[in-house]
């Protein structure tokens, strides 16, 4: 190499260096928001209609507001220092029960706006809870809107002849005849409306092909025809479901081989939901809401974030997930999205158009993703942040004993899922030994030490109004003498029984110490298997699991979250037990339009789950916070939700606005 | 010139080659792990997981997504979306991800050489006293102490006791000095040792005794006739070095709550974020890829015996 050519080189490495260095030590300088907290992990999304987490929803319950809102209600309770929230009014001023608890009437505030200025109306509602129940939104949380006519139907898609049917036609944005689906903008296709009067279906697969590949089947779905009478609507949009009709075909595939040549293309063909009153919206300020039977705590999901309604313009606008995006979202909560940075923060600063504003404080509100429980200690400590959510377990001696520590007990569970199919566990009274073998109080001192308490039951204490089931109790003897009686007298002829458990330092000291207990107590021996978190899940939907640890959170404050998951076949069940008794009381209790008879169906139910056991309770949590002395208007709560806008700081110049 | 063209063509051939294998070898790895992008704890029902497939085109025939996602690659360099963090398309994630990661390796390697090439210099000119000793023992223990180890001592010296750095986060200089000192302080130790050594066996050329025969001050000979030598092993240790700070970054980037895109590279193979974890994986191939190119021709430069081929 020429020796100019080498020194040309040397000089262009040299000016690139040091421009390097002049680029990365310049920085787009962020000023710290009034009050920091820790979040955890990046937010999945801001849409709420998809997310899931409580993460997500720490920053969707700032963002937007429902018809209700979780506030609090009343005095602490003196012993556990747990405050109550109710739903209580958000968006709607106020609501009306029909006598039959069936029909809720919503009134909507005046003044309430989205954040591009418009008002903020019923029709958001109706559109937003039936996007939620869409299936392309393919949303987890649509059950809570179960309780709605025609709403599972519309969600899972399914259809029967005579059913009166809306058919979205291949024409979103983009689309072609033949091309791919538009998935980022729906449902945005022409609708028809009409009476569903024939499917058509081509050749069914046989069982063995449809087992060899689950596609199969939903290929061959795809393949039907449907034959619709349809209507008009009418100029105000509602549908005459007899007036004239003209009968037409729809397929999603349209090379179907008993499609009609004129047969149009269709996204799909779904029970006309939005047109069968299961939602009314009379004026922009009335939204009527008629349910299937009467839910006790529809209030709670009302103020639950997937309910919460999302601006139709910005979601049609923009697609999904665009509309995100913080140049594209609009909301209507008491704050607003102002910067959005992955494995940084969200930064939410005050909604002024807030119908009231006046009483939120705090101006500008940083959710750092810190997921290192030590880091985010340190940024506490040295006051980078003011609110730590999950501080680092093996400083919770230390920790419980200071001031600013909140602990108290969360409406939720630890338990041990059991395969029932796999023997011995398929034997009740080995599923009670083994529980009833287990020292929950060791596990809660020594290991988890956070005042978690013990647990007999399904069902968390603190819940208003609601008597858990009668318990089991912690007795080695019983337990041995369970043991003979189903035939495996001193643990002899009980194979090795494996716990499996998701990757977690915590999973393992205590599944540690419950396969000590077994093996002292009743002689049988456990070996733990532990995995990281996706095949974990796997293992366990596939059922290739003999003990399986879970936890379950409260989705909403009442028995039945934690309780109509076991029902026979249900999503979340996965251990193979059924009892049809125990379906028909948690269909009942649906059913039961007296509070305090539901609550002692339901409890009847816990009592058959606790007498067969299905699942093993180890303890229910307890949530810890970190919170700086000064800051007022934070409070334990059973649902760990603590609204922003309550909190303050104790003189407001403690720390400069920005 | 010609050959460094030609020497520059055929590594990109090779490089494309390269990019094609990982992405194979990934694309299939990541498909037959257990576990899918939308598992979670609350079963999702066949319907509307078949929704969610069709959204990442997961439903279509394994080859039919082989082909169209590596031609998505390749016409609109489009990594997709990412399916769980579904508000972001892979590209963004980069895009936010990796200047925060590039800043803090490029200072981290400025730091690493700026304080390893001194004090091996200064060790080697002075072998055996007690500042060479102190320095060799120092960079002993700077790459055998990991470097979070090195993080918790340096957050306990000089954000607690002696207050001098903010615990974390990412926006000011002084937020990012801390780290970038942890992911250089290893690096700095090896390009020491590599310094020390290189000029200590270029001490003994006959150059070098030429040199000092000719009377030329001993400044002289060290900067213009020793040192340059003694950079060969350093130049050829940077290619792994860099790749060793954008890879060690992201134990750092946890502890010091940076965001950098380091950790999405674990993050996104655990979750079976398959977009997210091929677009980690594809770029962390092309940047070692480019700097192991540099990295020769450098050496080239530096070296006139060597040629590139």
């Amino acid at each position: 190499m020429a020796p100019e050519v080498r020194r040309l080189f040397l000089i262009v490495a040299a000016v690139t260096v040091m421009v390097a260095v002049g680029w990365a030590s310049l920085f787009e300088t962020t000023p710290p928001a009034q009050f920091s907290l820790q979040s955890g992990t990046d937010p999945k999304t801001l849409d709420p209609a998809r997310a899931t987490g409580n993460i997500e929803g720490r920053v969707l319950y700032e963002l937007f507001e429902g018809l209700l809102q979780m506030l609090p209600a009343g005095e602490p309770d003196p012993e556990t220092g747990l405050q109550a929230l109710t739903p209580q009014p958000g968006m709607a001023e106020s609501f009306e029960l029909s006598s039959d608890k069936r029909r809720y009437t919503f009134h909507l505030r005046d003044n309430i706006r989205w954040t591009d200025g418009t008002p903020v109306t019923s029709d958001d509602f109706a559109w937003s809870w039936q996007r939620l129940l869409h299936p392309a939104t393919a949303c987890e949380y649509t059950f809570h809107l179960y309780g709605l006519p025609y709403a599972q139907a519309y969600n899972e898609g399914t259809v029967e002849v005579g059913d009166r049917v809306e058919v979205e036609l291949w024409d979103r944005p983009g689309e072609t005849p033949t091309s791919p689906a538009n998935v980022k903008h729906y449902p945005r296709g022409t609708i028809r409306y009409g009476t569903l009067k024939e499917i058509r279906k081509p050749p069914e697969p046989t069982e063995q092909e449809k087992s060899r590949d689950e596609s199969v089947e939903l290929d061959w779905q795809d393949g039907w025809v449907y034959v619709v009478d349809v209507v008009e609507p009418r100029a105000d949009e509602s549908i005459d479901w007899d007036a004239s009709a003209t009968t037409m075909t729809f397929t999603s595939k349209t090379n179907s081989p008993v499609a009609d040549t004129d047969s149009e293309r269709t996204h799909g063909v779904l029970v006309a939901f939005d047109k069968l009153g299961s939602v009314e919206t009379p004026d922009a300020k009335t939204l009527i809401v008629n349910l299937t039977d009467p839910i006790p705590y529809f209030p709670n999901i009302v103020a639950f974030y997937p309910l919460f309604p999302v601006n139709r313009n910005c979601v049609e606008t923009h697609g999904s997930p665009m509309w995100t995006n913080v140049e594209n979202i609009v909301t209507n909560g008491p704050y607003r999205l102002n910067m959005r940075r992955l494995r940084d923060r969200v930064r939410l600063v005050k909604n002024d158009d807030y119908y009231a504003a006046d009483k939120v404080s705090l101006e500008s509100v940083d959710f750092l993703s810190l997921e290192g429980q030590n880091t985010a200690l340190n940024m506490y400590e040295t006051g980078q942040i003011d609110w730590v959510t999950s501080p680092p377990e093996s400083l919770l001696d230390e920790l419980k004993k200071r001031k600013d520590f909140y602990n108290a007990p969360q409406l939720s569970v630890y338990f041990y899922r059991l395969n029932v199919e796999r023997p011995p566990l398929d034997n009740p009274l080995v599923r009670r030994a083994i529980a009833m073998a287990i020292d929950r109080q060791e596990i809660v001192d020594e290991v988890t030490k956070t005042g978690q308490i013990p647990a007999y039951t399904a069902v968390p204490p603190g819940l208003a109004g609601y008597q858990s089931a009668v318990g089991f109790k912690e007795d080695v003897g019983e337990a041995k003498r369970l043991l003979v009686e189903a035939g495996f007298p001193g643990g002899r002829g009980i194979p090795k029984l494996t716990i499996l458990y998701n990757t977690l330092e915590g999973h393992r000291a205590i599944a540690e110490v419950i396969q000590q207990q077994l093996q002292n107590n009743l002689n049988i021996g456990v070996e733990l298997q532990n995995m990281e978190w996706g095949s974990f899940l796997d293992k366990v939907q596939q059922f290739d699991y003999q003990i399986a640890r879970a936890g379950w959170i409260a989705d909403y404050p009442d028995p039945n979250t934690f309780l109509d998951m076991w029902v026979s076949g249900g999503p979340q069940n996965n251990t193979h037990w059924s009892n049809k008794k125990y379906d028909q009381l948690i269909a009942d209790a649906a059913k039961e339009g007296d509070p305090a008879k539901r609550l002692l169906i339901l409890r009847d139910a816990e009592q058959i789950w606790v007498d067969e056991m299905p699942v093993i309770p180890l303890y229910f949590y307890t949530s810890i916070n970190l919170v700086k002395p000064n800051v007022k208007g934070f409070f334990p709560s059973s649902q760990d939700l603590h609204p922003l806008q309550l909190l303050r700081f104790e003189n407001d110049d403690a720390k400069g606005k920005p | 010139m010609r050959d460094l063209v030609r020497y520059l063509l055929n590594r990109f051939a090779w490089m494309l080659v390269t990019v094609w294998l990982v992405y194979t070898v990934s694309f299939v790895l990541m498909r037959s792990v257990p576990g899918n992008p939308f598992s979670s704890e609350r079963n999702v029902p066949p319907a509307i997981e078949r929704q969610l497939r069709a959204r990442y085109n997961l439903d279509a025939p394994i080859l039919v997504q082989y082909v169209q996602y590596a031609t998505g690659i390749l016409t609109r360099g489009d990594l997709g979306w990412c399916i769980r963090l579904e508000d972001y398309s892979v590209n963004r994630v980069l895009a936010e991800g990796f200047p925060v990661s590039a800043s803090l390796a490029i200072l981290g390697l400025v730091f690493a050489i700026g304080l390893g090439i001194p004090a091996g210099v200064v060790s080697a000119v002075y072998r055996g006293s007690a500042s060479d000793n102190a320095m060799m023992g120092a960079a002993v223990l700077g790459i055998a102490i990991p470097n979070f180890v090195l993080a918790s001592l340096a957050i306990l010296l000089f954000v607690f006791i002696i207050p001098l750095f903010p615990a974390g986060g990412w926006g000011t200089l002084r937020q990012v000095a801390l780290p970038a000192i942890c992911l250089g302080a290893p690096v700095a130790a090896y390009i020491a040792r590599l310094t020390r050594a290189g000029m200590l066996e270029v001490l003994t050329r006959e150059h070098v005794r030429t040199a000092f025969a000719k009377g030329l001050p001993k400044r002289t000979v060290m900067l213009k006739h020793v040192l340059p030598g003694a950079m060969l092993p350093v130049v050829s240790y940077l290619g792994p070095a860099t790749a060793g700070v954008l890879t060690g970054s992201l134990v750092l980037e946890k502890i010091f709550a940076i965001p950098g895109m380091g950790s999405h590279f674990i993050a996104a193979a655990l979750q079976r974020d398959y977009t997210l974890a091929m677009g980690m994986v594809l770029t962390y191939t092309v940047i070692l890829f480019v700097m192991n190119t540099l990295v020769d021709v450098s050496y080239a430069v530096i070296d006139p015996r060597v040629k590139l081929n």
